[in-house]
C-alpha cells in the first residue's frame, strides 16, 4: 500500500504544490490506557516539596498528668496564669495540635517512568494528533484547517521571516487557526481556590503547538509566538507528551513546520528499521491490522463462512405481546373462525322469535314460592 | 470511511471519546444523564450512532436565526476539516413539508445516513415549530357580576 501524503501549505494558507509522505510515527497504535499512565507519571516530575514546620504544634512543654486525676493522660501544657496551661497540646485532636503525619519534604514527588513506554506514549499521542475527530474531542476549534495534520512550509518560518508577534499571529490565522486562537483568548478565567495565591492566577486552554526544526528553521520565530495565549512551540527533536496530550487527552492540535514533519522518519524510525536517533527504538505495531470493525464485518471473508440467516424475512416471532381477541379482530378469527360468519349474518343482534311467554297467575304464584 | 492510516477507526475513535470528550454533558441527576453538544448530533444523544465527530457521515439540524441550516459531513475528506462539511440553509418561508422533503432527498433517499431519516425529520419538524410565531390566547370572558359591570360601565 502506498502511503499516504500530506500536502504541505504555505504561510498564506493555500495548498503548495509540494507534498510529504506521512512519516511512520502517524501509524502508531493510538492507545489512551498508555498515554493516560505515562502522563500521570511524568506530571508529578515537576512538583516541588512542601512540608509543614516541622515544629508545628510543638512549640510548648507539655506533659501528661498522668493517671489519677480523672482527666485524659493527653499531654497538657504546664504553668498557671493563663487559660492555656492545662489545656491539651501535641496531639492531631487537640486545638494548635501538631496534624496527624506531618508533611516531609523528603515525600517521594518523582515517579520513573520508563523510556520505552514514554517513547510509546509520544508516538501515540502524534499519531492522535492527526485524527480530526479527536482533534475536536479535545475540544480544539479545528472546522477551519485545510488538512490534519496541519503542515506548514518551512520557508515561511527560516531565516527569521517572522520576527514579530503580528506576523505570527497573521500566519496561524492563514491556515485556519484563528478560531481556536479566538477561543483560547475567551477561555482566560480566574482559577477557582487557593492556586490564584500560589502563582496559578489564571486558567486558559491550550492552543496549536507548533513543531519546528531548530537546524533548519531557527529558534527566533519562537520569540514570536511565545506571546500569543495558549500557542507552544517545541523542536521535533524534544516532544514531550505534557504538551502533545495535555490532562492525557489524545488529540492535541499540532501544526508543524515542513522540515520538522520531514525530520518525524530520521527521529522515529518505523516498525521495521530503527530509529536513528533513540537508541534501540522500533516504532511498536498496530495489534489489529484492520481497525474498523464494520469494515471487519463486512469483508467477503467474514461474510462468506456465516451460516446464511434462518427463517430470512419472515421469522416467527416467539415473544411478542398478547393481544386482546375482543378488540383485535385478527387474533378473535385465529381463536373462533366463526366470528367472521357470525358477525357478517348480524347474529348479535337478531331480535328473539316469538313474543315472551304470558305472565299468567302461575307466574307471580311461582315466583313467591318459597 | 478513508481513514489515512491503518491505525484508526470511527470505531477506534467512539472508544477513545466515549468517556470523556469535548461536547460530552454529564450531569448527575437522572441517573447521570448524558448528552452531547455536538452540532452533528440530531438528538443531541451521546451515543455511537449520534455521534457526528466520530462518524464519517453524519447530519446535523440547526435553527439558523430564522432559517433550518443542514450541515452534512463529507466522507472523503475526513483529514481536511476545511473542506468537510457541506451546508445547505432552508429560509423561514420555506413550507415544512417541503423541508422534509428536501432533507430527505438530500440524504435518506440518497444512501446517506439512511438510518437518521425519522431523526432528521423530526429535528427539522422541532425547528420549524420553535420559529412559529406563537398565537397570542384570548382573553378570558367575564361572566357574572363581572360581566354586569363590564356592561354597565361600556
Amino acid at each position: 500500500m502506498s502511503r499516504p501524503t500530506v500536502t504541505i501549505h504555505g504561510a498564506d494558507g493555500a495548498a503548495g504544490s509540494e507534498s510529504h509522505p506521512l512519516p511512520n510515527v502517524f501509524k502508531a497504535p493510538i492507545r489512551p490506557d498508555i498515554v493516560q499512565a505515562v502522563h500521570t507519571g511524568m506530571a508529578k516530575n515537576k512538583r516541588q516539596p512542601y512540608a509543614v514546620s516541622e515544629k508545628a504544634g510543638h512549640q510548648t512543654s507539655a506533659e501528661s498528668w498522668g493517671t489519677g486525676r480523672a482527666v485524659a493522660r493527653i499531654p497538657r501544657v504546664s504553668g498557671g496564669g493563663t487559660h492555656r496551661a492545662g489545656q491539651a497540646a501535641f496531639g492531631n485532636m487537640c486545638r494548635s495540635g501538631r496534624m496527624f503525619a506531618p508533611t516531609k519534604v523528603w515525600r517521594k514527588w518523582q515517579q520513573k517512568v520508563n523510556l520505552g513506554q514514554k517513547r510509546f506514549a509520544t508516538a501515540s499521542a502524534i499519531a492522535a494528533s492527526s485524527s480530526a475527530a479527536l482533534l475536536l474531542a479535545r475540544g480544539h476549534h479545528v472546522n477551519t484547517i485545510p488538512e490534519v495534520p496541519l503542515v506548514v512550509s518551512s520557508t515561511a518560518f527560516a531565516d527569521g521571516a517572522i520576527k514579530k508577534t503580528s506576523q505570527a499571529v497573521k500566519i496561524l490565522e492563514a491556515v485556519g487557526a484563528g478560531p481556536e486562537l479566538e477561543k483560547v483568548k475567551n477561555s482566560r478565567k480566574l482559577r477557582a481556590g487557593k492556586g490564584k495565591l500560589r502563582n496559578r492566577r489564571h486558567q486558559q486552554r491550550r492552543g496549536p503547538l507548533v513543531v519546528y526544526e531548530p537546524e533548519k528553521d531557527g529558534k527566533d520565530f519562537t520569540k514570536a509566538f511565545r506571546n500569543i495565549p495558549g500557542v507552544e512551540t517545541c523542536t521535533v527533536y524534544a516532544l514531550n507528551l505534557l504538551q502533545l496530550a495535555p490532562g492525557g487527552h489524545l488529540g492535541r492540535f499540532v501544526i508543524w513546520t515542513s522540515s520538522a514533519f520531514q525530520a518525524l522518519d530520521t527521529i522515529y524510525g518505523s516498525t521495521t528499521t530503527p530509529s536513528e536517533l533513540k537508541r534501540d527504538f522500533l516504532l511498536p505495531s498496530n495489534v489489529m491490522a484492520q481497525p474498523d470493525l464494520a469494515a471487519l464485518i463486512n469483508s467477503s471473508e467474514v461474510q462468506s463462512v456465516l451460516r446464511p440467516v434462518k427463517g430470512g424475512a419472515i421469522t416467527k416471532r416467539s415473544v411478542v405481546q398478547k393481544k386482546n381477541p375482543l378488540k383485535n379482530k385478527q387474533v378473535l378469527l385465529r381463536l373462533n373462525p366463526y366470528a367472521a360468519a357470525y358477525a357478517k349474518e348480524g347474529l348479535g343482534h337478531v331480535k328473539a322469535e316469538g313474543d315472551k311467554p304470558e305472565k299468567g297467575e302461575g307466574y307471580t304464584k311461582l315466583l313467591h314460592e318459597n | 470511511m478513508s481513514t489515512q492510516a491503518d491505525n484508526l477507526s470511527p470505531d477506534l475513535i467512539w472508544q477513545v471519546v466515549r468517556k470523556n470528550n469535548a461536547y460530552l454533558v454529564k450531569r448527575a441527576q437522572s441517573g447521570g444523564i448524558q448528552f452531547s453538544r455536538d452540532p452533528l448530533n440530531l438528538l443531541n444523544k451521546h451515543s455511537r450512532k449520534y455521534a457526528g465527530f466520530v462518524n464519517p457521515k453524519a447530519i446535523g439540524i440547526q435553527a439558523d436565526d430564522n432559517t433550518v441550516s443542514m450541515t452534512t459531513k463529507n466522507a472523503s475528506h475526513t483529514n481536511h476539516p476545511a473542506k468537510q462539511h457541506h451546508n445547505a440553509s432552508f429560509s423561514s418561508t420555506t413550507p415544512s413539508r417541503k423541508l422534509y422533503r428536501s432533507v430527505v432527498n438530500s440524504t435518506a433517499k440518497k444512501g446517506y445516513r439512511s438510518d437518521l431519516r425519522a431523526e432528521a425529520v423530526a429535528r427539522a419538524s422541532a425547528i420549524k415549530y420553535s420559529q412559529k410565531e406563537k398565537k397570542e390566547r384570548a382573553g378570558a370572558k367575564p361572566r357574572g357580576v363581572k360581566a354586569r359591570k363590564a356592561e354597565e360601565s361600556s
